[in-house]
């Protein structure tokens, strides 16, 4: 879909990279926006993250699970990211320009996503695909069935939320857009997930049907191993890491739901005051029609309360584009956590599982068995995993939500500080009003004509 | 630029002119509330306090109004003069108010004397000092005190002077020796009460001077429930309130409390009806409302909450204020006794026969009255004056519905003080900000409940015109039907004439029974004509005589009446403008609150 031939692209190793210029040098504002988000915490987690592959026995590989190029390309990104100073980054998807298209069988939008990246997995500098939301779907089916061991971040939802009835108008959309630009944004952030070849192929691939069907086909081994595990067995225990982890996950939830509710109720109580607030100038615009003196003063108040409606509406919208999807990809981001938690879990159960066989047969065969062995590696690898993700999410988390609530705070700011400037504003209107009048008010005229015109 | 407004605000208010030509009635709430509460009277045991709860400490503290969220309240007619007017309020009056009595009130109230020289013998001795003295108010007045407390001590021998019900024809409006300084009275107010104890007369010694400058204060300072036997002799229960006036001096500015009683409101309403009847060519000021109408539904209507109560109190205060500071209603004795006189004071109401004078027509609201030749002027203020109250209802209605929304908004966010709180317990990093971004929700929430009280003291101003708009449609109405009355005498007269014309002339113009009686039964004697002619004859110059009385009394009320409305007018476009301002000055300290709070919420935010 996009592209001309390969140039001259340097294909191996981190040195080169170096030298060639940075494909986004001159787009400032992707930088921005992907510069501003995490650049430290991103490369701690990294760092840990990779620290832990190199100290564990199976390498890179738990499991057969992570992407071949995996460990490798986490340590030239890491040197890469060593020497460019500031600039983590080697890779940038953006998700824009939404297009209905309209078939016989059936409306869809698609989304053009545009990749830019010097990594070497990419064989051209940039990429623009188009993709719809099924195919988000299929990639984040992929990612979980290829690396079970990591969080993969959450779609916004199928299917609208009561309420919103048009899938196809234009703010749905762009919602919807918006969530999956940071769904895509988030896995591009992700040491791991990043170099997924699924990712990969729906990044580039012109036809990502074609290879749809094809993987089908295929059924991965961690797959298969995490469906057999036996559902019933329960743990000896947990460890406490992760049990604190399940029951934050819950209280998580449960606050973030009451926050949502709470949300969309001040939205739901705002509008209504918008609609009396709506009513109510105009009121004070009929009187001043019956005024003299005072028409001016009162028209003065309608237009202010029209000024404070106005402000109060941007404050609604703005909330409602900018803090509620937040709080909806965050309750979702819980599930696919306590989704990766249970997967734990059974990884756990069969680990302990086969150890307790083990155990029964120990006089038997005093040596511990490879594959239980192998099961322990896993369940290690797991957990490492899990916890590096886990750090990478709370301290994702504490800045979205640093932000999202500074957000919320600054935009009240703004509308008090708008409807300050309209009252401040009326008050010199009533004031020299005043002052005039003392003039007047002793010239007034008495004399009245008592009127009988037939006498 | 709020200080500068405020600043013009108070001096607006508070700029009580001096007009020589009466005393005058300055009120400065404030000021004398102030010393009000410093002698604070412990209520009688029996009675239950309404007053809410720490109000007792207020006599130590600084804190001098119970609900300081009053303190906006004002009113230009506060600063008004009584007698004199402020000049903003009250046209110039001619300063020998040869009222017209309307109706016939003529027989019972005597042609005004001009005031300064009724003054100068009040001042000089025995007339007005007794009536200064008020001895209506005294019984009450001194059990308050034997309950325990205080109130500048009097004198009994203050107490029985002066018959409590002076014959009224005889005396004209008793306005000038409210100020005197009965020497039982002369206490200073406040703390220093017992060493500012006067004890020689001041009668005799009291200049003309001095006593122009003494001005009235009147403030309905306390609230209490109540139970009774109505006349039915049954159980009922009732607020009384309050009234105290107190004279001031205005050479050193201390006030002295020359009156205390307590009166409830069905008393107000007989007052007010009272001055309806009077004075019909005024518009006389609107009493608050009876039961609360246009609230935020989180506002009791209960008429025994206190709140509603305060709210009254506040609302009886700026009635006896606006009625004192009306250039012709200050002069009214009955009003002058209604401040002064506790007892018998309903006799003396109801001895003025108003009720009889009442025209029962003017009750009656659907009543039409088809003038022929209506005055535009007044046609058209009986349109404003509809047009007035169904906007500013409407307004009302409106208002109370954004008070409930705004209410709502504040008070969802104060779910998330505790969402906050809860949430906090779980975060390490972000617990801390959370815990107190919480704690600023929480504020956040409970901070509409004073805006919104403020509010409720912006719709009492709107609710005030809005019964005043049923006060200037009263005078419509009197007009229309005095025009009516006229035109009616008019017709009469006319048809008079042409019978006499008629019968003098022995033609029949019109088809008439008398045309077929005389054309039945033969004519009549010359005899018969004559006398008929000479009967019609007297009519007619009776019906001229009325005719031409009605005339001069309608010509008279017009006058009065459009002075008065023009007055009203005047009060009516400064009173909303500093309404108006005060809301703009709510709205903007509400803005500014929400700014604080969201600007230490953001902090919070920011450090997580």
């Amino acid at each position: 879909m996009s592209g001309g031939p390969p140039r001259g692209l340097p294909s191996t190793g981190p040195h080169s990279l170096l030298d060639m210029p940075h494909p986004l040098a001159g787009s400032s504002s992707e930088e921005a926006v992907g510069g501003d988000s995490t650049p430290s915490p991103d490369l701690l987690t990294a760092r840990s993250f990779g620290d832990k592959d190199l100290i564990l026995p199976n390498g890179g590989t738990p499991a057969g699970t992570s992407s071949p190029a995996s460990s490798s390309s986490l340590l030239n990104r890491l040197q890469l990211d060593d020497d460019i100073d500031g600039e983590t980054r080697d890779l940038f998807v953006t998700v824009d320009d939404p297009k209905k298209h309209v078939c016989t069988m059936e409306t869809y939008i698609t989304y053009r996503i545009t990749t830019k990246s010097t990594r070497v997995e990419f064989d051209l500098p940039e990429y623009s695909v188009r993709r719809r939301y099924q195919d988000f779907d299929w990639l984040r089916n992929k990612l979980e069935e290829s690396q079970p061991t990591h969080l993969i971040p959450p779609l916004p939802e199928k299917f609208v939320v009561k309420g919103v009835v048009d899938r196809f108008s234009e703010e749905f959309v762009e919602t919807r857009r918006k969530a999956l630009d940071k769904f895509l944004k988030r896995i591009t952030d992700h040491p791991v997930l990043s170099f997924n070849e699924h990712f990969n192929v729906f990044l580039t691939a012109k036809d990502l049907n074609a290879y749809k069907k094809q993987g089908m086909a295929l059924l991965t081994r961690v797959g298969e191993s995490v469906k057999h595990v036996t559902g019933g067995y329960k743990l000896r225990s947990r460890p406490l890491e992760f049990a604190a982890i399940g029951d934050y996950l819950d209280t998580f939830a449960l606050k973030l739901g009451t926050i949502d509710r709470i949300a969309q109720r001040i939205i739901k109580e705002e509008i209504e005051y918008l609609v009396e607030l709506r009513e109510y100038g105009p009121v004070y615009s009929t009187w001043s029609a019956l005024e003299g003196e005072l028409s001016e003063p009162l028209e003065g108040v309608s237009a202010c309360i029209g000024n404070c409606s106005t402000a109060l509406e941007e404050l609604t919208d703005d909330m409602t584009e900018d803090f509620l999807p937040v709080l909806r990809e965050y309750i979702l981001y819980s599930d696919s956590m306590k989704s990766v938690l249970k997967k734990r879990d059974q990884v756990q159960a069969e680990y302990e599982a086969k150890l307790e066989a083990v155990a029964l047969r120990k006089e038997d065969r005093p040596k511990v068995p490879a594959d239980v062995e192998k099961c322990q590696d896993r369940m290690e690898c797991f957990n490492a995993d899990l916890k590096a993700d886990m750090e990478r999410w709370q301290s994702n988390k504490r800045q979205d939500f640093r932000q999202l609530l500074m957000g919320m705070a600054d935009k009240n700011i703004q509308y008090y500080e708008k409807c300050l400037m309209a009252w401040e504003s009326i008050i010199p209107l009533l004031q020299e009003k005043q002052e005039a009048k003392q003039k007047t008010a002793w010239h007034l005229d008495f004399e009245v004509v008592w009127q009988l015109n037939y006498i | 630029m709020i200080r500068d407004l405020q600043g013009f605000m108070k001096l607006n208010r508070f700029q009580a002119p001096l007009v020589p030509s009466a005393p005058l009635l300055h009120l400065s709430p404030k000021t004398r509330r102030r010393c009000l509460f410093a002698e604070r009277v412990t209520p009688p045991a029996t009675s239950f306090q309404l007053e809410p709860a720490g109000r007792e400490t207020q006599a130590e503290g600084e804190e001098v109004r119970p609900r300081p969220r009053f303190l906006l309240r004002s009113h230009s007619c506060r600063t008004a003069a009584m007698g004199a007017g402020c000049p903003r309020c009250s046209p110039p009056l001619p300063p020998h108010p040869s009222l017209p009595p309307p109706c016939s009130a003529a027989e019972q109230l005597l042609p005004r004397e001009p005031l300064r020289p009724r003054a100068v013998s009040g001042g000089a001795g025995k007339g007005a000092g007794p009536r200064g003295a008020g001895p209506g108010g005294r019984g009450r007045g001194a059990r308050r005190g034997g309950a325990g407390a205080v109130g500048p001590p009097r004198r009994p021998a203050a107490m029985e002077q002066a018959p409590p019900d002076a014959p009224r024809q005889l005396q004209p409006a008793p306005l000038e020796p409210l100020g005197l300084p009965d020497a039982g009275l002369q206490a200073a107010a406040g703390e220093e009460e017992e060493g500012a104890r006067e004890e020689g007369p001041a009668d005799g010694t009291m200049t003309e001077n001095n006593f122009w400058l003494k001005k009235i204060e009147i403030s309905v300072s306390e609230a209490e429930k109540r139970t009774g036997r109505n006349a039915m002799n049954m159980q009922e229960t009732y607020t009384a309130y309050l009234i105290e006036t107190r004279s001031v001096d205005h050479t050193d500015g201390q006030s002295v409390l020359t009156d205390s009683l307590w009166r409830r409101y069905s008393e107000f309403e007989l007052l007010r009806n009272y001055l309806l009847v009077y004075y019909p060519h005024v518009v006389v000021p609107p009493l608050p409302e009876k039961r609360a109408e246009f609230v935020w539904h989180k506002l009791s209507a209960d008429n025994m909450d206190p709140d509603f109560v305060e709210r009254r109190r506040i609302g009886l205060e700026n009635f006896l204020l606006r009625v004192a500071s009306h250039p012709i209603l200050c002069r009214d004795k009955i009003f002058y006794l209604f401040l002064t006189q506790e007892g018998n004071w309903k006799e003396t109401v109801n001895e003025t026969g108003f009720q009889l004078k009442a025209d029962s027509r003017l009750k009656a609201l659907n009543a039409t009255f088809r003038v022929k030749n209506p005055d535009k002027r007044f046609t058209e203020l009986k349109h404003y004056s509809d047009e007035l109250q169904s906007v500013i209802s409407h307004l009302l209605r409106v208002r109370a519905r954004v008070a409930d929304r705004l209410y709502g908004v504040y008070k969802v966010h104060g779910n998330y003080g505790r969402v906050f709180s809860e949430w906090s317990a779980i975060e390490k990093e972000m617990g801390d900000g959370l815990q107190s971004a919480g704690h600023h929700m929480d504020v956040y929430a409970s901070s509409i409940d004073d805006i919104l009280e403020d509010e409720e003291h912006y719709a009492d101003q709107l609710k005030e015109y809005l019964f005043y708009a049923e006060a200037l449609r009263a005078v419509c109405r009197k007009h229309e039907l005095m025009q009516y009355d006229l035109e009616m005498a008019a017709q009469d007269l006319a048809s008079k004439k042409q019978q006499c014309e008629e019968l003098a002339t022995g033609t029949v113009r019109t088809f008439s029974l008398k045309g077929m009686t005389t054309k039945l039964f033969g004519q009549e004697t010359p005899e018969q004509r004559e006398a008929r002619i000479k009967v019609l004859e007297e009519q007619i110059n009776e019906g001229e005589q009325q005719l031409k009385s009605k005339n001069l009394e309608g010509r008279e009320f017009v006058k009065n009446a459009w002075a008065d409305i023009e007055r009203f007018k005047e009060q009516k476009n400064h009173d909303l403008k500093e309404a108006l301002i005060s809301y703009a000055v709510m709205q903007i300290s509400m803005c500014k609150k929400g700014i604080q709070v969201w600007t230490n919420a953001k902090e919070c935010f920011s450090k997580m």
